[in-house]
């Protein structure tokens, strides 16, 4: 350890927020991905001019920055692969700094936690739409790098939609804005989702949406998963955007049941969890024509929440559901693809094609409406052959996804894992374009 | 210097003459359907016009999916018609939708009425494929709505004024057609305006454009009050669409406004033809600006704007985007004497007040002298790097856009 490094960041962010003892760096080693190996130091500064004065420090010494939210990212993108570097936490940056209600827009700090922001604005009527299903944990300065979606970004789209500006400190330690009202490129757009490799937020403007006046949740059991998908591509081509439409499976339905009760069927092969957040005068004819595509492709079942608590426990169990299989499963491992909406069920039958190949258990619990497929590897990684075995249904997975007319990653993100596969969906002049980008926020 | 005109019938085509030109330094200027030839530094010394109107096909459009893949130079009507067939649409909200191009209304970063409900442009494009001033063909993104692989390289060319490359596909976003779309278009008696304004502001079933129009009384249809024009779109299922008009009718009856009218009949066009008066000149006797405000600050930004106008002798066209907040104003005189110079005094007081004032339209000789992006943003540096790195011999459309790029 670089005794200087560890004493001008001392003295720049006090010595109280600066980790360097091994057993204090193991923490930050690992993120939800993976485990990485020890930074050279992490320190927690207090605003804007300590972290442009942390990265001028690290850049004088050599050491790469790396910043790091709640942790939560499934990318790689928060730790330090190779070992040394400084890692900036930003969890004494979690304010909410300014809240401008008439304008329906907030300025926070990276470190806020997604879900904390809607609880803030709540009282004003308002909330922050992107609501990726680690919102309890992640922060707002993770969400804008990784570009986070949720379920209801089917209707309100990713954080990309929801950033208006940025204050960004860049690979020299200057601090400079965006914003998306600005002459010029929109660099806002490209800075969103570039997993911290332009330079590091410390804050941000964001888009708030006013809350619904009405919001029903319903829930629908298929016998079989193809029939649920051809269900989410028929609501989808006749014109109907849900708020928010997702899918899941039995493997999640049965774990989700056993850790919560949420009240989900465990006899269906396949259930749609389908809101609608609207107008109270709409929602009976927009229920009607769901439960009629729904009952065409041959739905066992359909349920409405009747209460605010019926809808909250239905919620619940998907956004705990990948908590509840870790429950039953030793290790998994999950793959993010996007497809066109219409070929979901083709998707779905190459990944349970490639899971069985492989003799996996594959759950399936994801944004459908979007075509956004999460699959589940189920596996204990002290057995090699299971390992092996999720590495190549992962693959066959990104394979299908790619013949099939989608995309490598639709919210987690590229990271050291998919960098690889970047080059099968795109050609060299493609990437080297946007090398060329990254030369001029990176030119190292 | 003598100008030449090339319209490459392929994406082929097109990579070989930009590959000649940055070889030998032709000076390029891109053009679609040339609606929009009041933004930005006019050309200078041009050499090549490179036209993408023959780049027109829809290359595939998947109604199921709520994508299409368009090319460039095909036009914003032509692709409307096609989606209304199915009964979709994409938000460009652009004027002069007969000639205005994709490729050309996403690079001028053109803003709609309606992007506070739709969306903006830019968060409508999933994919592209861009020829670099080298040639070079790149794809970026694909033809799925979610998608974070790489940079996001095709909302960086929407808005980059056809300076990082020539936009020649565009994957879309596509959204269905609500089912009921109804006008509104109400003249303002004195007194009623900023309780217009409010009202408005705070209706439960939001309108998808809310325009207060100020002049333009040859553009724009419907009787003016002394204050002006209220011009309301609803959109909504055919289930609420009863309640958002008794709610938005009670609204404006709370503001003082006496008489409302309703259209049914192609509420939509309305709008359209609104849309076209942003961009209407009175040939080389006026400037357009549009100014960016909050949306609570849309009325003062719109009466200063306009008051400022007509301090120096100028008539004042004023349009407040009572949604999104900006504010389109319009200076012109029919009178020429000494019109350059009021017009130049102009913009220098505007962009005191409003640094972020740009040009949207006019045919003024002295429209190049002003400061037709407003003042620089503060990544302007990064802006001019990015240019150099994507353009470094200064090919595509030369100092047409902000600070030198
Ligand atoms: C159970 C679970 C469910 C999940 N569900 C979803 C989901 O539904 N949708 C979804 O999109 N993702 C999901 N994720 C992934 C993850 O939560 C998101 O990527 C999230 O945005 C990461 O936020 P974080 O604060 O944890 O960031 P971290 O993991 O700490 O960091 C993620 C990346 O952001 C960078 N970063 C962090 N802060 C900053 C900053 N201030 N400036 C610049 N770069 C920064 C890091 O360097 C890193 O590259 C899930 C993860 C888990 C474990």
């Amino acid at each position: 350890m670089n005794a200087s490094l560890a004493q001008r960041l001392a003295d720049a962010v006090g010595p109280e927020n600066v980790k360097t003892a091994p057993e204090d760096l193991a923490v930050y080693s690992f993120d939800a991905y993976s485990e990485g190996k020890l930074p050279a130091a992490v320190v927690i500064p207090s605003g804007t001019r300590e972290v442009s004065a942390v990265v001028k420090i690290a850049r004088e010494l050599g050491e790469p920055v790396i910043a790091r939210g709640a942790g939560t990212g499934l990318c790689g993108g928060a730790i330090s692969v190779d070992g040394g570097g400084v890692v900036i936490s930003f969890a004494r940056m979690h304010r909410l700094l300014e809240l401008d209600t008439a304008n329906r827009r907030a300025r926070v700090q990276p470190g806020l936690v997604n879900l904390q922001l809607s609880q803030q604005v709540a009282s004003s009527r308002l909330f922050y739409a992107p609501d990726p299903a680690s919102q309890r944990s992640s922060t707002i300065g993770g969400n804008i790098a990784t570009n986070a979606g949720g379920p209801h970004c089917l209707s309100y789209g990713t954080t990309v939609n929801h950033v208006l500006a940025l204050e960004v400190v860049d690979e020299n330690g200057d601090v400079f804005t965006t914003d998306v009202d600005d002459a010029g490129y929109d660099l806002t757009a490209v800075l969103v989702g570039s997993e911290g490799t332009l330079g590091v937020v410390t804050s941000a403007w964001v888009r708030l949406l006013r809350s619904p006046e009405s919001t029903r949740v319903w829930l629908a059991a298929f016998a079989d998963i193809e029939s649920a998908s051809a269900a989410v591509s028929a609501i989808i081509g006749a014109g109907i955007i849900p708020t928010a439409l997702e899918m899941m499976d039995a493997v999640i339905v049965k774990a989700v049941e056993a850790a919560f009760h949420a009240g989900y069927p465990t006899d269906a092969a396949a259930v749609l969890l389908i809101e609608n957040a609207g107008f109270e005068d709409e929602m009976d004819a927009y229920e009607a024509a769901l439960r009629e595509i729904t009952r065409k492709e041959g739905s066992l079942s359909w349920r409405a929440a009747r209460t605010a608590a019926e809808r909250d426990a239905l919620w619940a169990g998907r956004k705990g559901a990948v908590g509840a299989l870790g429950r039953v499963a030793p290790n998994y491992y999950t793959q993010d693809v996007t497809v066109p909406r219409s070929v979901l069920p083709k998707a779905l039958r190459a990944v349970e094609v490639a899971a069985s190949e492989n003799d996996l258990v594959v759950g399936n619990v994801f944004h459908a409406g979007d075509g956004n497929l999460h699959p589940l590897l189920v596996y204990d990684k002290r057995d090699r052959r299971q390992v092996g075995a999720v590495l190549s249904t992962g693959d066959a997975i990104l394979r299908a996804a790619i013949e099939l007319g989608g995309t490598i990653s639709g919210e987690h993100g590229i990271g050291y894992e998919k960098r690889e596969a970047m080059t099968r969906v795109y050609s060299t002049e493609d990437l080297a374009t946007m090398a060329r980008v990254r030369d001029v926020f990176d030119p190292r | 210097m003598t100008t030449s005109r090339e319209t490459p019938a392929s994406v082929g085509e097109l990579c070989a003459i930009l590959r000649r030109c940055d070889g030998d330094g032709t000076k390029v200027t891109v053009v679609g359907g040339n609606t929009l030839r009041g933004m930005g530094f006019p050309p200078t010394g041009e050499e090549l016009v490179l036209e993408t109107s023959a780049l027109k096909r829809i290359v595939s459009y998947s109604s199921a999916d709520l994508t299409v893949a368009v090319q460039g130079g095909c036009t914003l009507k032509s692709l409307a018609s096609r989606l209304k067939r199915d009964g979709q649409f994409v938000p460009f909200d652009a004027p002069k939708p007969g000639e205005a191009t994709v490729g050309g209304t996403l690079a001028a970063g053109w803003l709609g009425p309606r992007r506070h409900r739709y969306g903006r442009p830019r968060d409508l494009i999933v994919g592209s494929s861009i020829v670099l001033a080298d040639g070079t063909l790149a794809h970026a993104g694909g033809m799925v709505v979610k998608n974070v692989a790489g940079y996001d390289m095709s909302r960086l060319y929407v808005g980059s004024f056809g300076t990082l490359g020539v936009l020649v596909q565009a994957n879309l976003k596509t959204i269905p057609l609500a089912q009921a779309a109804r006008a509104f278009l109400a003249p303002l008696p004195e007194g009623t305006r900023s309780r217009a304004f409010a009202q408005v502001r705070t209706l439960a079933v939001e309108p998808s454009a809310a325009l207060w129009i100020d002049g333009f009384e040859k553009e724009v249809p419907g009787e003016p009050g002394a204050e002006g024009r209220l011009f309301i779109l609803l959109e909504s299922s055919e289930a609420l669409l009863e309640r958002a008009t008794r709610d938005l009718r009670s609204a404006i009856g709370r503001a003082g406004v006496p008489e409302t009218r309703i259209i049914d009949a192609r509420a939509r066009d309305m709008l359209d033809g609104i849309i076209d008066a942003y961009i209407s000149t009175l040939a080389d006797r006026s400037v357009t600006y549009r100014v960016a405000s909050p949306p609570d600050r849309s009325e003062a930004c719109a009466l200063g704007a306009r008051d400022l106008v007509r301090r120096f002798a100028l008539d004042a066209d004023t349009i407040a985007d009572i949604m999104n907040g900006d504010v389109v104003v319009r200076a012109s005189r029919l009178e020429t004497r000494d019109l350059s110079l009021k017009l130049q005094v102009l913009d220098d007081a505007l962009h005191q007040a409003q640094p972020r004032a740009r040009i949207i339209a006019g045919d003024h000789p002295s429209r190049g002298a002003f400061n037709v992006w407003g003042n620089d943003p503060p990544a302007i540096g990064r802006m001019r790097a990015l240019k150099a790195r994507f353009d470094p011999n200064a090919v595509l459309n030369p100092n047409r856009f902000i600070g030198g790029i």
